[in-house]
């Protein structure tokens, strides 16, 4: 039994030179290094966002001299001072969470059955196209899209000339409350049902057929066997929508028309239209913590859920 | 299982008012740029292509779109090897501090994008490096790395170690085994991350409005400008430029990796 | 005889070689020159910061395209806001960069905070200074950090087919409930506030102090649910027939007009603000660049270059013997003479500069409230 006899493969020598480097440069007890070093790269990434943070507390202690419009050298609590007590930010602040609530709660709604579709068909076709209509918005942008809507809705879009149709005059459909939560509904769409489809794959369908044989109607299985079971991907998804829809900037921007503006739009103001960056520096630090807050008392409360990264089981 | 009648109309309903309201902008947009008038109107009036032809020809808005891909590039490198390592190394190891690591590396996604957005702009901007376009790059890397060590430990849950153990019996090295064994199992959670973090830093328009200033405008930036000045239909031609590289991003992801891993549970 | 040979042989080279560097440099030197001797190398373009619809393309057609066609420097308008350039100016100033922009075409107000900010140039040495009227000048701050190019007025727009008993008298009249949601202002109020004061009862000696009739009167139109945007969005909102009145500068009713919508404005009694626009260069530029900026600023100075940009925008500008467009003789919108100032609200620019951040919080404030 002859083997021709092939020569050494060239990829197999650099590979034995790749091995050789690492054997040397690798101390011997470094086994137990090996996660820390692969991690140290993505911490270090991050870091760079620590750095941002330290960055606007340290703006947010200055304030504004408005006779030479440069930030002032000492530090003072006078911007939090404003911020807690003044009378807009306020306002501003009820909107974004009350705003950040309702969107949650609709989102889910429609992103549930939208996951259980998605996930308990039969027909590829089907699940193809209901991803594809996920993912295509989901990819496209959230300026492209509120254009859209800006079209659809507008005094002369669809919508009205429909309306019109049946006789009825044409009704300021933009630049509203209603108008800025829907859009920030079918935004967050997507996300919902990310969040969400991984955790309703978990739950095997001859669940749902016991409970039906053992008498439950389907709203019955739905509420105490299908929900409680998916609760990781609720609380993921909820917590994903809130926090996004919460410090959303373009929906209130471009649908809101000027006259609801979000924590981020006025956090923008701050910046570029009255350029006191110390105020606006405040406002942010002040919303990351309302964010952090919210998103630690439900990390500790319920686990991360499907937002999970690494071996948490769900 | 045979589903009751009522169950599937309500199901029904509310997936069929989703995936209008998903898809409806998309199509007024795209069929908006199509009209032959001069301003913005869905249905379109007649039929034209004239308005491609204007945003082909302009300079401004071929440049800006370069600059954007150049952004998702830079994003698409840098994140890559970053978040491919974390996503291997959290999945695979047990690791002390695994909660706070977790916690941290979500930092992104807990802090509002606005929040980052200013203490990137402040931070780049005490080291001088505001006014050039990889910054926003390595900006648009940080703010979406969850999501591609999402992508990566989503994959690398499959990986199962005797595998890494059997390579070792059979003689590799450790180098031979990571390249052979470990990155090919996570090579559909790298493929559907980059394709991700590509896209998402191709759209990114919060942080690029506060990193770019007019001498190097992305896309987005520059349709948001318009759309604050007069509206005319060749910002709907641009817009469709999106609609065409999110519509080519899902093809190949489908090709490679299949939409369906991302019904998967971890 | 070798050393002087040799000696006299450098010193033949040195000559020839000093002769060939000299004819050298004369003919580099004569082909990059054009009509400027001593004229800095031109730069690939210069940004322009504008403000879009009917305010850049005047712009163009008035000063930009003559400018490039005279020197071949491409001129390229940037639309970001003119509130929202602000810090990044500032900020690249701050941080020894090259600022975004060559030019920022900026309210007067704006330019001085600018200025007191310490980041504009020097505009005093522009020859076609000497030529222009007192307008020009900015008050409150010395030198020429920024030449004013323009006046305009904030009118009160309107639909006449919602007017059917003639053009609105006072500024009160948009308070009725049948212009619910049809009314619109600027996003911050601004050219609304002075006019409100006087419309509430307060008097324009009470700017900034006792503003309390200003912002009562703006109180009211809460319930008006009035339309908040930025110039271009009045024309639109004009042209798709999405409101009857606007508190707006009257380029933009008159853009909406030409596009063929049916509109008039005028100054009711309670008055309307008046005031500047100008033009002013950010420090940190390249010399060659500021060189070439500061000729573009000029270009603008002259008088076939204001007429052509103002004929587009129809306000008086700061040169002696512009005509105004026909649209506009006698127009309250194009005041030139005194009498035509008399019904119009002029506020110096260190009190609005003071507290012009104030107001625009507070209008805001009252409107999301």
């Amino acid at each position: 039994m002859g083997k021709a006899n092939r020569p050494y493969p060239l990829s197999w020598r650099i590979m034995d030179a790749a091995e050789a480097v690492f054997a040397a440069v690798w101390p011997s007890r470094g086994g137990r290094m090996a996660p820390y070093i692969m991690l140290a790269p993505a911490l270090l990434l991050v870091g760079l966002l620590v750095i941002g943070m330290i960055q606007i507390g340290d703006t947010s202690l200055r304030v504004l001299d408005r006779t030479t419009f440069l930030m002032s050298e000492d530090w003072t609590l006078a911007n939090y001072q404003k911020a807690v007590s003044d009378a807009f930010f306020f306002k501003v602040a009820w909107r974004s969470l009350l705003g950040a609530a309702i969107v949650t709660v609709v989102t889910l709604m429609f992103a549930f059955p939208y996951a259980y579709v998605m996930v308990r068909t039969n027909n590829a076709a089907l699940r193809k196209f209901l991803l594809i209509a996920l993912f295509l918005p989901f990819f496209i942008g959230q300026v492209v899209r509120a254009y859209g809507w800006l079209i659809i809705l507008g005094n002369q879009g669809i919508v009205n000339d429909m309306l019109g149709l049946v006789g009825v005059e044409p009704i300021r459909l933009l630049f509203n409350y209603p108008a800025v939560l829907f859009g920030l509904v079918q935004y967050m769409l997507p996300f919902g049902v990310l969040m969400l489809a991984p955790a309703l794959t978990a739950i095997p369908e001859e669940i749902e057929a016991a409970a039906t044989s053992l008498g439950a109607n389907w709203w019955r299985s739905f509420i105490h066997v299908i929900l409680p079971m998916a609760k990781p991907g609720l609380i993921g998804a909820g917590l994903v929508v809130m926090t996004l829809s919460l410090t959303d900037f373009a929906m209130p921007a471009i649908l809101g028309g000027g006259t609801q503006d979000f924590i981020a739009n006025a956090i923008y103001d701050q910046f570029f239209r009255t350029s006191d960056q110390g105020m606006g520096a405040a406002l942010a630090l002040l919303l990351v913590a309302i964010g952090s807050l919210l998103v630690g008392v439900v990390f500790t409360v319920f686990g991360a859920g499907t937002l999970a990264m690494g071996r948490s089981k769900l | 299982m045979i589903q009751p009648r009522s169950k599937s109309v309500v199901l029904w309903c509310l997936v069929a008012i989703a995936v209008v309201a998903l898809s409806a902008p998309t199509i007024v947009v795209l069929g908006a740029s199509f009209t032959s008038g001069n301003i913005i109107a869905f249905p379109p009036e007649g039929f034209s292509l004239k308005w491609y032809a204007k945003i082909f020809e302009s300079d401004e808005l071929r440049q800006a779109f370069v600059r954007s891909l150049w952004v998702a590039t830079v994003c698409t490198v840098v994140s890559l090897p970053v978040g491919t390592l974390a996503g291997i190394a959290l999945s695979k190891f047990q690791i002390r501090f695994e909660r706070s690591i977790q916690i941290y590396l979500l930092l992104p996604f807990t802090i509002p994008l606005i929040g980052s957005g200013i203490g990137l702009m402040l931070a780049f901007g005490k080291a001088g490096i505001i006014g050039q376009l990889w910054p926003v790059g390595i900006a648009a890397a940080v703010i979406n790395l969850p999501f591609m060590i999402w992508a990566v430990t989503a994959s690398a849950a499959s990986l199962d170690p005797d595998l890494e153990f059997a390579a070792a019996n059979c003689g590799a090295g450790p180098v031979q085994t990571f390249f052979s064994v470990t990155l090919p199992a996570v090579t559909p959670g790298m493929i559907t991350g980059s394709l991700l973090m590509f896209i998402l830093a191709l759209n990114e328009f919060l942080v690029s409005l506060l990193l770019v200033d007019a001498r190097i405008v992305t896309l987005p930036v520059q349709i948001y400008n318009s759309i604050r000045s007069i509206i005319t239909p060749d910002l709907a031609a641009v817009s469709v430029v999106f609609i065409a590289s999110a519509a080519l991003a899902i093809t190949v992801l489908d090709r490679l990796v299949g939409l369906d891993i991302f019904l998967k549970s971890k | 005889m070798k050393k002087t040979t040799k000696l006299g042989m450098r010193r033949r080279s040195f000559l020839q070689g000093t002769a060939a560097f000299g004819a050298a440099t004369a003919i580099s030197g004569l082909s990059v020159s054009s009509l400027w001797a001593d004229a800095p190398e031109k730069p690939k373009e210069i940004i322009i910061r504008a403000w879009g619809g009917s305010w850049v393309d005047s712009l163009k057609k008035g000063v930009s395209d003559p400018f490039t066609e005279m020197t071949g420097i491409s001129v390229r308008h940037d639309l970001t806001e003119d509130n929202e350039i602000q810090p990044k100016v500032w900020a690249a100033v701050a941080q020894n960069r090259v600022p975004p922009i060559h030019i920022n075409w900026d309210t007067t107000t704006n330019a001085s905070k600018s200025a007191l900010r310490g980041v504009t140039e020097d505009l005093s040495g522009l020859s076609n200074l000497a030529n222009t009227t007192e307008l020009a000048k900015p008050v409150g701050v010395e030198g020429y950090p920024i030449v004013n190019t323009y006046g305009y007025v904030y009118v009160l727009a309107y639909r006449p087919e919602a007017f059917p008993d003639g053009p609105p008298k006072s500024w009160k009249e948009l308070l009725d409930p049948k212009f619910k949601g049809r009314v619109a202002f600027y996003n911050d109020g601004i050219g609304f506030h002075f006019p409100a004061q006087v419309a509430g009862g307060g008097s324009l000696d009470g700017i900034p102090d006792a503003m309390g009739p200003a912002w009562e009167f703006i109180e009211k139109f809460k319930a008006q649910k009035p339309l908040l945007g930025e110039d271009p969005d009045f024309t639109t909102w004009f042209q798709n027939g999405e409101i009857d009145a606007a508190c707006t500068i009257s380029t933009n009713a008159r853009a909406a007009k030409q596009n063929g919508v049916n509109i008039e404005w005028v100054v009711p009694e309670e008055g309307a603000k008046f005031d500047t626009d100008g033009l002013w260069i950010p420090k940190g530029l390249p010399e060659n660049e500021l060189y070439w900026a500061k000729e573009y600023i000029n270009f603008a100075l002259t008088k076939e270059a204001q007429q052509v940009w103002l004929d587009g925008l129809g306000l008086p500008g700061v040169v002696p013997g512009l005509t105004p467009p026909a649209d506009l003789i006698n127009d309250a919108s194009y005041p030139t003479k005194e009498s035509d100032f008399a019904n119009l609200i002029r506020v110096s620019a260190q009190i609005q500069v003071e507290n012009e951040s104030e107001w625009f919080s507070k209008f805001k404030a009252i409107m999301q409230s």
